[in-house]
C-alpha cells in the first residue's frame, strides 16, 4: 500500500485540487437543485458530510471482509442507512428545511460522490485516512455548493443567508433562483475555475 | 499516419484572411454561406436596411421609449462584443455589424417600458452567453438576441410579462392597454385588423406593425439574405392551426387575424427565425424548421401561461437545428 | 446442492449481517423520531388556525390554547372519485363554534398549491386564507403569498363563486366575489381562486348538519 496517498494528502486533495464538483464533476444533482439559497445549500452540504463521513468510516472498518463482487451492495446499504437517518433527523428537528429540500435529501443515496469515496479510498485504506478523506471531500463539496449558492442568492434575491446585502433598488434576477440559473452559474464558475487553473499552470511553466 | 498529421497542421494554420490570396479548398465551421468577413458584413448591412421600416415605425409609435431602448441595446451590445472578443484575444469583429444587428433586434423585441438595466443585461447575456461562449459568430447554437431576451424575460418576469406592457398607458399616443394577444387570451377582447396591420397597438416596440415587418422581410427575401422557406412555412403553419382552432370554436376569423398579425409573429418569422447561423442549411430542413417553429408558437400561445411564444419556439427549434441538418444533409455518393 | 447454497450464503453473510444491523438501527430511529415528525406536521397546520378564524383584534386577546380544535375528515364523492378534506372545527373556550379550517390542494402554475381556508361557523363566509406550500415563479406567481392579496378573500361570502378580474378599480372594489388577479400571474391567481371555490362548494353542505346537531345538543343541555 505504499503508493496510496496519506491521510493528510487525502484531506488536502478533497478541498481544492480534487474538488468533487469543480474537478470531478460529481454530485451535480444537489449542486444544481438546492443552491438557490445559502441555507438549503449548507444544510445539504452538512447532510452529505455526515453521510460521507459515516459511510467512509463503516466501509473502512469492514474493508477486509468485503467480497469484491458484493462490495457495491454493501456500499449502497451503508449509504442508504445513513441517508435515511439524516432525512429523519432533518424532518424531526429542522422541519421547514426538510420541506424545502424535499426529495433531495433521500436522493443523496444516489450521489456518486459518496460511493466514489467508498470505492476509491475507504475500501482500501485505514479508518483514519478514510475519515480524513471524507472530511476533505465534504469541505470541498461544501465550498462548491456555497460558492454557487452565494452567487445565485445574491443575484437572485439581493440577500445572503436571508439577510439583505444589496440595496432595495436591486432588481432581483429571478432567473438565478430558478433552475436555469443553476446551470448558468455552475457552467460559468466551472469555466472560471478552469481559466484560473490554466493561468496558474502557464505561470508555473 | 504522418500524412494525416500533416493535414491537421495545414488546417490549424489556416486563417480566414488567407481566403483571398489562397484559392485552396476552404475549411471552416458551418454555415458555409458566410465564409468571409466581407460577406458577413454585406449580409448584416442588408439586415440593417431591412430593419429600417420597423425601427421607424417603432420610433413613431413609442417615441422616447423606442429611442431609449434602441440606444441602450445597441451601445451595450457593441461594448459587450468588444470586451468579450478582447477577452478571447481575437481580432476585432465589430466591423461585421453582427453585434449591431443583434442589438437592434433585441431592442425591438423588448417592451418600451422596460427599465435601462433590462436592455443592458439582455445585451451582455446575448453577446456573452448567446454567442461568445460558443466561439463567436457562426458557432452559436441559439439566436443571441433571443437568448438575451429569454434571460431577462425569466429574470425580470414582472417587468417583461404581459402586465408590463400596460405600464406605458397614457404616455404614448395611440397605444395603451394590454397587447392584443394577451387581451384576446385573458379578456376575450379583440382589435381591428388595420390597427394590427399598421401597428397602432401595444407590444414590444418592434413587433406591433406587421406591415413594416413584411416590407423589411420581403426586402431580405428578395436580396436572398434570408431564405423564403422559413417565413412562409411558419406563417402557413400558424395560419393552419389558428384556422382549425377558429373553425372548432366557430369564431369569426378575428382569431386567425390576431394570431397572424399581432404579437411577434411577422417580426419573428422574417428577422429572428431566418438567422442563417441558427437555422438549417438545406431547403428541406428550412421547411421542417419553419413548420416546427409555427407549431411551437401556437402550442405556447394556446396552451401555456404566456400569451406569446415566438421567442421560446425559435430557441427550441434552434436546439434541434443540428439534428435537422443531419437528417436533411444529402448523402455523398457511395457513403450511404 | 446444499453445498452450493451454503457457499452462496457464506459469501453473502456480511450483506445479511449489515442489512440486519442497519435495519434494526433504522427501526429504532423511526420509533424514536416518528412522533416528533408527526407532531411537526400537525403543528404546522395548528399554528395557523387561530389567525385564519379570528379577527386580528380578537386573535390578540385569545391565546391559541384557549381554542379547542377538533379534526375530522370530510369525504366527497365526485365523478366516482372520492376526495378527502381534513377539516378542523374550532371552538372557543365557552363551547361556541368559532369556525372551520380546511386544507385543500390543487394544481398551480408550476406545481401543486396547498392552502388552508378559514370559514366562519356554518361556512357562510371566508375568514382567512393561508398558502401552506407552493412552488410558483418567484416574483410573479409566488406573490399569492403576500398578505394584501390573500386578504381579498377575507369576508367574501361563500355562496358566490369567486372570479378573478384584471383590476377592480373604484366602485368595483366593494363588489363581492371579485378577486384582483396578480399582474403577470393570472394563472396562479386563478388556481388559488378555483381551489377555494371548489373546496367551499364541496365541503359547505357537509359543515352544516354537524352544527345543527351541536345546536340541538347545546339546547338540550340548557
Amino acid at each position: 500500500m505504499a503508493d496510496q496517498p496519506t491521510a493528510f494528502e487525502r484531506f488536502v486533495q478533497g478541498i481544492l485540487p480534487e474538488n468533487p464538483v469543480y474537478r470531478q464533476l460529481l454530485g451535480l444533482c444537489p449542486t444544481l437543485a438546492v443552491t438557490n439559497g445559502m441555507k438549503p445549500a449548507l444544510t445539504m452540504a452538512c447532510s452529505v458530510a455526515f453521510v460521507l463521513l459515516c459511510a467512509n468510516i463503516v466501509i473502512s472498518l469492514i474493508r477486509d471482509l468485503l467480497k469484491p463482487h458484493l462490495r457495491i451492495v454493501v456500499f449502497t446499504l451503508t449509504i442508504a442507512t445513513f441517508v435515511t437517518i439524516a432525512d429523519r433527523f432533518l424532518a424531526a428537528y429542522l422541519f421547514q428545511m426538510s420541506k424545502t429540500l424535499g426529495p433531495y435529501i433521500p436522493l443523496i443515496i444516489v450521489n456518486c460522490l459518496i460511493i466514489c469515496r467508498c470505492e476509491v479510498c475507504a475500501s482500501k485504506q485505514s479508518v483514519f485516512t478514510a475519515a480524513a478523506d471524507a472530511i476533505g471531500q465534504a469541505i470541498g463539496f461544501g465550498l462548491a455548493l456555497s460558492s454557487i449558492a452565494a452567487v445565485r442568492e445574491i443575484l437572485g434575491t439581493g440577500m445572503f443567508f436571508g439577510m439583505r446585502v444589496l440595496p432595495e433598488v436591486w432588481p432581483d434576477w429571478v432567473i438565478m433562483v430558478l433552475p436555469p440559473g443553476a446551470f448558468l452559474t455552475l457552467g460559468l464558475l466551472l469555466g472560471l475555475v478552469n481559466w484560473v487553473g490554466i493561468i496558474k499552470s502557464r505561470r508555473s511553466s | 499516419m504522418p500524412d494525416s498529421n500533416k493535414k491537421l497542421d495545414t488546417i490549424k494554420d489556416f486563417k480566414s484572411s488567407d481566403v483571398k490570396e489562397n484559392t485552396a479548398i476552404h475549411v471552416a465551421p458551418s454555415p458555409h454561406i458566410r465564409d468571409t468577413k466581407a460577406n458577413t458584413q454585406k449580409m448584416m448591412i442588408d439586415v440593417l436596411i431591412a430593419l429600417t421600416p420597423v425601427v421607424l415605425v417603432s420610433v413613431y409609435l413609442f417615441r422616447a421609449y423606442a429611442v431609449k431602448q434602441l440606444l441602450i441595446c445597441l451601445v451595450s451590445c457593441l461594448i459587450a462584443e468588444y470586451v468579450f472578443v478582447r477577452m478571447r484575444g481575437r481580432s476585432m469583429t465589430l466591423k461585421d455589424c453582427s453585434a449591431g444587428v443583434t442589438g437592434i433586434i433585441l431592442a425591438l423585441s423588448l417592451p418600451g417600458s422596460a427599465p435601462w438595466f433590462v436592455g443592458v443585461i439582455a445585451s451582455v447575456v446575448a453577446m456573452g452567453i448567446g454567442k461568445i461562449i460558443f466561439g463567436g459568430l457562426g458557432m452559436n447554437i441559439f439566436n443571441p438576441a433571443m437568448v438575451g431576451r429569454a434571460f431577462v424575460m425569466i429574470a425580470f418576469a414582472g417587468l417583461m410579462s404581459a402586465g408590463s406592457y400596460e405600464n406605458i398607458t397614457g404616455l404614448v399616443d395611440a397605444v395603451s392597454g394590454a397587447t392584443p394577444l394577451s387581451a384576446m387570451k385573458f379578456n376575450n377582447t379583440s382589435v381591428e385588423f388595420s390597427h394590427l396591420f399598421f401597428g397602432n397597438t401595444n407590444g414590444s416596440i418592434g413587433e406591433t406593425s406587421s406591415a413594416a415587418c413584411i416590407i423589411g422581410g420581403l426586402f431580405l427575401v428578395f436580396k436572398k439574405t434570408a431564405s423564403w422557406q422559413i417565413p412562409v412555412s411558419i406563417v402557413l403553419t400558424v395560419l393552419a392551426i389558428a384556422g382549425i382552432t377558429d373553425v372548432a370554436k366557430a369564431g369569426s376569423g378575428l382569431f386567425i387575424v390576431h394570431h397572424l398579425f399581432s404579437g411577434a409573429l411577422m417580426f419573428g418569422a422574417f428577422f429572428i427565425a431566418t438567422d442563417p447561423v441558427t437555422s438549417p442549411l438545406t431547403s428541406k430542413g428550412k421547411w421542417i424548421f419553419g413548420f416546427g417553429t409555427g407549431m411551437l408558437i401556437m402550442i405556447i400561445r394556446l396552451f401555456s401561461g404566456y400569451p406569446e411564444g415566438v421567442m421560446f419556439a425559435v430557441l427550441m427549434m434552434n436546439a434541434v437545428t443540428p439534428l435537422i441538418n443531419r437528417w436533411t444533409n444529402p448523402q455523398p455518393m457511395g457513403e450511404a | 446442492m446444499t453445498n452450493f447454497r451454503n457457499n452462496n450464503l457464506a459469501q453473502a453473510w456480511l450483506v445479511l449481517v449489515i442489512a440486519t444491523v442497519f435495519g434494526t438501527a433504522l427501526a429504532g430511529i423511526q420509533i424514536k423520531l416518528n412522533p416528533v415528525i408527526e407532531a411537526n406536521k400537525i403543528r404546522e397546520t395548528m399554528e395557523k388556525i387561530p389567525s385564519l378564524i379570528l379577527d386580528p383584534s380578537q386573535a390578540a386577546d385569545i391565546k391559541s390554547h384557549d381554542l379547542v380544535i377538533q379534526s375530522r375528515v370530510i369525504e366527497i364523492e365526485k365523478n366516482g372519485i372520492s376526495k378527502f378534506y381534513p377539516v378542523y372545527d374550532v371552538h372557543l373556550k365557552d363551547g361556541s363554534l368559532a369556525g372551520h379550517v380546511t386544507k385543500a390542494k390543487g394544481q398551480g402554475y408550476a406545481d401543486k398549491i396547498e392552502l388552508l381556508i378559514g370559514l366562519d361557523a356554518g361556512g357562510n363566509a371566508i375568514t382567512g386564507l393561508f398558502i401552506l406550500d407552493q412552488k410558483e415563479t418567484p416574483g410573479l406567481g409566488n406573490r399569492i403569498l403576500e398578505k394584501p392579496w390573500r386578504d381579498q378573500f377575507v369576508d367574501q361570502p361563500s355562496g358566490t363563486t369567486l372570479v378573478v378580474v384584471k383590476s377592480k378599480t373604484g366602485p368595483n372594489n366593494e363588489i363581492d366575489g371579485m378577486i384582483d388577479g396578480i399582474s403577470g400571474a393570472t394563472i396562479s391567481s386563478r388556481s388559488v381562486t378555483s381551489i377555494v371555490n371548489t373546496t367551499i362548494a364541496d365541503i359547505r353542505p357537509r359543515l352544516l348538519p354537524i352544527i345543527k346537531k351541536e345546536n340541538i345538543i347545546r339546547q338540550e343541555n340548557e
